[in-house]
């Protein structure tokens, strides 16, 4: 009888372990940074589309040198960025990198600005595919944020809930993790303007 | 006074809807809501003639009969004022255009007003519709046609190109309408039989039938029951099974609580008849597929 009270306490504890958030938390986990995976696969598709789009841009408006220096540049910061697991961890260098990659939408804004004065490279066929890849790349990554945003709020909300948070604080040592602000996320929201005419 | 203005109200039943909408629906009122799925082709601003309507549902029907792809197009009078990609993304996961797992699922949609369009592609498509296919879908089918004021050519001609660059993406395996179903039952069917033996072992629990084992017995059903815990319907089949179980077992051993109020059996057994009806309204609906934004906008 004693032994099979053990054995009952044990595996009460164990089965109170799935009541306080356990397992819940453990995937909330595993989906932020799945979602996390996603938003930086498609910033990094981004990233890969520039040296293209900045050579068919040089090859009209080579004199344009400040907004293409300006592009490359932007995104030599933005992939100089050692993008790791443990930076939803680290508010600071999660805000580094947020910036790095808000940098690089604004330059590309600017860029394609400076295009419209340019008949010639508006017309170009290679430049306007290329544009296209930009666009879906650009609306993809709102996508990907967003879905980032809604995982990393549920599972924030796990971490401070109170029964899960005991189990959150105390056992996993888990912390809030940090989400993009809402001045960048309007930012990026916009996605870069283009006309078929 | 009160009573003179409240049958007022109730004669105009259509104000009251409005009224009751408005009270229980804020954010609705403010967003562009997402029609119901109810074709293949929701037309809201009544520009495809009827003739173009079943010739083009015909042929996505058959595509998805081959292939699994879901492509469904709609046609808006106006976004109100809603920004296209995330207008036309929201529709696109609402309906869960496309397969679950293969998220094969591609949306054509038109703004008249806006003269705005965008091709959104689900996930599993996006290696063959890329994003610069579907701008060229649009570029070079739809927009020339849309400019000439030929909106239906412009469809026919954009769905057709849509449909030729996504053929032998997928082979379907079965009928598309019948893929979830069979998964949602047997799930369902899982717990109710995890729920069956854990209400088995806490019948003998209850009952004291055998002393020794009982401790151990008790303990892996306190974690089977912890696991179960979330799903309703295994936990009614398990109540439902340990109170029959204890009911026959204490009869049997003529031991303690023979108070069985006969009318908790009548109720449980009640309970224990609720499992899984699918809700199937017969149209067309989508198949649980998943969309990341890719795909292309565009205007005419």
């Amino acid at each position: 009888m004693g032994r099979g009270c053990t054995i009952l306490i044990g595996l009460l504890l164990v089965a109170s372990l799935s009541g306080c958030g356990y397992n819940d938390l453990q995937g909330l986990d595993e989906d932020t940074k799945a979602a996390w995976s996603e938003v930086v696969n498609q910033y990094q598709r981004r990233a890969d589309l520039i040296p293209n789009l900045v050579a068919t841009v040089k090859g009209y408006a080579a004199h344009e040198k400040d907004t293409l220096e300006g592009v490359v540049q932007a995104r030599a910061q933005a992939t100089g960025i050692q993008v790791t697991p443990e930076m939803l961890k680290d508010p600071v260098a999660f805000e580094q990198f947020q910036k790095a990659q808000a940098g690089l939408t604004s330059a590309l804004g600017r860029l394609i600005a400076v295009a419209e004065n340019y008949p010639n490279l508006k017309a170009d066929q290679n430049f306007r595919d290329l544009q296209s890849q930009l666009e879906g790349t650009e609306n993809r990554i709102t996508v990907a944020r967003k879905r980032y945003i809604d995982r990393v709020a549920e599972y924030n909300k796990m971490v401070r809930y109170f029964p899960t948070s005991l189990t959150a604080k105390l056992l996993l040592h888990m912390e809030e993790k940090p989400n993009f602000t809402v001045a960048d996320e309007k930012a990026v929201a916009k996605p870069p303007e283009v006309k078929f005419n | 006074m009160d009573a003179i203005r409240m049958s007022r109200v109730w004669r105009e039943p259509a104000r009251l809807i409005v009224f009751v909408g408005i009270l229980f629906s804020p954010l609705q009122a403010l967003a562009l809501e997402v029609p119901p799925l109810t074709e293949r082709i929701v037309d809201l601003a009544h520009v495809l003639p009827p003739r173009d309507f079943d010739q083009l549902t015909a042929q996505l029907k058959t595509h998805e009969e081959k292939t699994g792809n879901q492509v469904a197009v709609l046609i808006l009078p106006s976004l109100e004022g809603e920004p296209l990609e995330e207008y036309s993304h929201r529709v696109a996961t609402t309906w869960k255009l496309g397969q679950k797992g293969t998220d094969n699922g591609v949306l054509l949609l038109i703004a008249l007003e806006e003269r705005k369009l965008r091709i959104e592609v689900g996930y599993g498509l996006e290696g063959t519709l890329t994003d610069l296919r579907s701008a060229h879908i649009i570029r070079n089918e739809i927009v020339p046609r849309f400019k000439a004021g030929d909106i239906p050519a412009g469809v026919r001609a954009g769905t057709e190109a849509i449909l030729k660059t996504i053929e032998g993406t997928y082979q379907a395996q079965e009928s598309p309408s019948d893929r979830i179903k069979p998964g949602q039952e047997t799930s369902g069917l899982q717990y109710v039989i995890i729920g069956i033996i854990v209400g088995f072992l806490a019948g003998i629990v209850l009952s004291q039938g055998l002393r020794k084992t009982r401790a151990l017995l008790g303990s892996i059903l306190t974690f089977m029951v912890a696991q179960l815990a979330s799903i309703p319907l295994g936990l009614v089949a398990a109540g439902f099974t340990a109170f029959l179980l204890w009911m026959v077992l204490s009869a049997n051993s003529g031991r303690r609580r023979g108070t069985g109020p006969s009318d908790w059996t009548w109720y449980s057994s009640r309970g224990g008849g609720w499992s899984g009806g699918s809700f199937d309204s017969g149209g067309f609906s989508g198949g649980g597929g998943d969309f990341g934004g890719g795909g292309a906008s565009g205007d005419w």
